[in-house]
């Protein structure tokens, strides 16, 4: 519902544009943000699951970077393009909270539960590495290597995609990745040979 | 890097994103989460322009007068601590649970995240605090996960922040995990340092 020149205007959000919510969201119309948000979060939301390896915390970092994101709509230069937008404030916020939680806590605990229950879901067709096993190894990544490997792969990203979301080049990008499968086959190897 | 190196790595990397690739949804209650946190943000304003015209949220609770009576609020305390120490045997995520006053504070620039939660039997639950003007402006909390545990992130300025839990809309609660201090009335608040 829209207050406009003193009349109240029954609108449905969902039948908008990107470009008219951002316009909306842009004059404080919050209902129009929270349809932007519903559009986009479950797009989301996988990739901030495997950046952070955990469910709560990956929605915790959404929602503060959709909030990041109402703060700054005004600079939304191409509100057409609001998903790829908003996907760099995503991808900025995840980076941010991996490198200040990495800082505070200097080593990783493995979350023994979330262990034993993502083993449940894995494939099993492909069963020699478990869900468990491969998000565990994900997370010894470097951060920028971590991402450049999920939104490679997971997310199934062109290089020219992740070089506009991150800002690095498409060189810098292919050798993250390429630094990322090395270090995964490693680790993974050592834990078959354990 | 030689070819017959880099289609090892895309088979590689594609075998392990086809493990990695599974089904994430947020909760159903993401976007009244999210509104809720916009909406106490209403101190903080946006990076760049200005609300022409504010929207007022609907679901924000009418400002109420709470009467504290010690013969209702201890039971409900007891009742409380209770249910929270059995949630934390039950519960998927008892991290989440256990630590009610700050389960995650993500800082961004002066203002942090705080989720705040709630656990035991009720049919709402808001949040007041000093940053709401204590119940002025209440926050709404949202039932999480079926457990009894209801939630609600609100973004924080760096310091010390006193605030408790008004459970069905008449029922003053200090959170009992958290540290708490006292008013002229002996009525207890719950503290949480924001940034510290």
């Amino acid at each position: 519902m829209t207050r406009r020149r003193n009349r109240v205007v029954h609108v449905d959000v969902r039948t908008w544009t990107d470009t008219d919510l951002v316009a909306a969201s842009s004059s404080g119309d919050v209902e129009a943000f929270a349809e932007l948000s519903r559009r986009y979060r479950d797009t989301y939301i996988r990739f901030a699951v495997r950046m952070l390896g955990n469910h709560d915390e990956a929605e915790d970092v959404l929602q503060s970077a959709f909030i990041r994101a109402y703060r700054a709509i005004d600079r939304c230069r191409d509100p057409s393009r609001f998903g790829a937008w908003l996907y760099q404030i995503v991808a900025n916020e995840c980076r941010t909270f991996v490198t200040r939680r990495a800082r505070r806590e200097r080593r990783l605990v493995r979350d023994e539960f979330q262990l034993n229950e993502a083993a449940v879901v894995s494939p099993a067709s492909e069963a020699r590495d478990t869900l468990e096993d491969v998000q565990y190894a994900l997370n010894q990544l470097d951060v920028e290597q971590r991402e450049a490997f999920v939104m490679k792969y997971v997310e199934e990203l062109s290089y020219e995609e992740m070089a506009e979301i991150t800002g690095a080049g498409i060189s810098a990008l292919k050798m993250r990745v390429k630094r990322a499968c090395s270090r995964l086959r490693e680790m993974l190897e050592e834990v078959h040979d354990a | 890097m030689p070819d017959s190196e880099r289609k090892n790595d895309d088979v590689f990397g594609a075998r392990l994103g086809r493990i990695l690739r599974t089904d994430e949804r947020c909760h159903e209650d993401f976007e009244k989460s999210l509104v809720a946190a916009i909406q106490a943000d209403h101190p903080v304003e946006r990076d760049v322009g200005r609300r022409s015209a504010p929207t007022q949220p609907s679901w924000w609770l009418t400002p109420i007068t709470i009467r504290l009576s010690p013969l209702v609020a201890l039971p409900i305390a007891a009742a409380l601590i209770a249910m929270v120490a059995m949630s934390t045997t039950t519960l998927r995520s008892t991290d989440s649970i256990a630590q009610p006053q700050q389960v995650a504070q993500i800082v961004h620039d002066t203002v942090s995240v705080v989720r705040f939660v709630f656990v035991g039997e009720a049919k709402t639950v808001s949040l007041v605090g000093d940053f709401n003007a204590w119940g002025a402006r209440p926050v709404e909390m949202t039932p999480t996960g079926g457990n009894g545990a209801w939630t609600v992130s609100v973004p924080l300025g760096s310091g010390r922040h006193e605030y408790a839990f008004i459970v069905d809309g008449k029922h003053w609660v200090a959170d009992p995990l958290a540290p708490t201090s006292a008013d002229e009335f002996d009525t207890k608040s719950s503290i949480v340092n924001v940034g510290t």
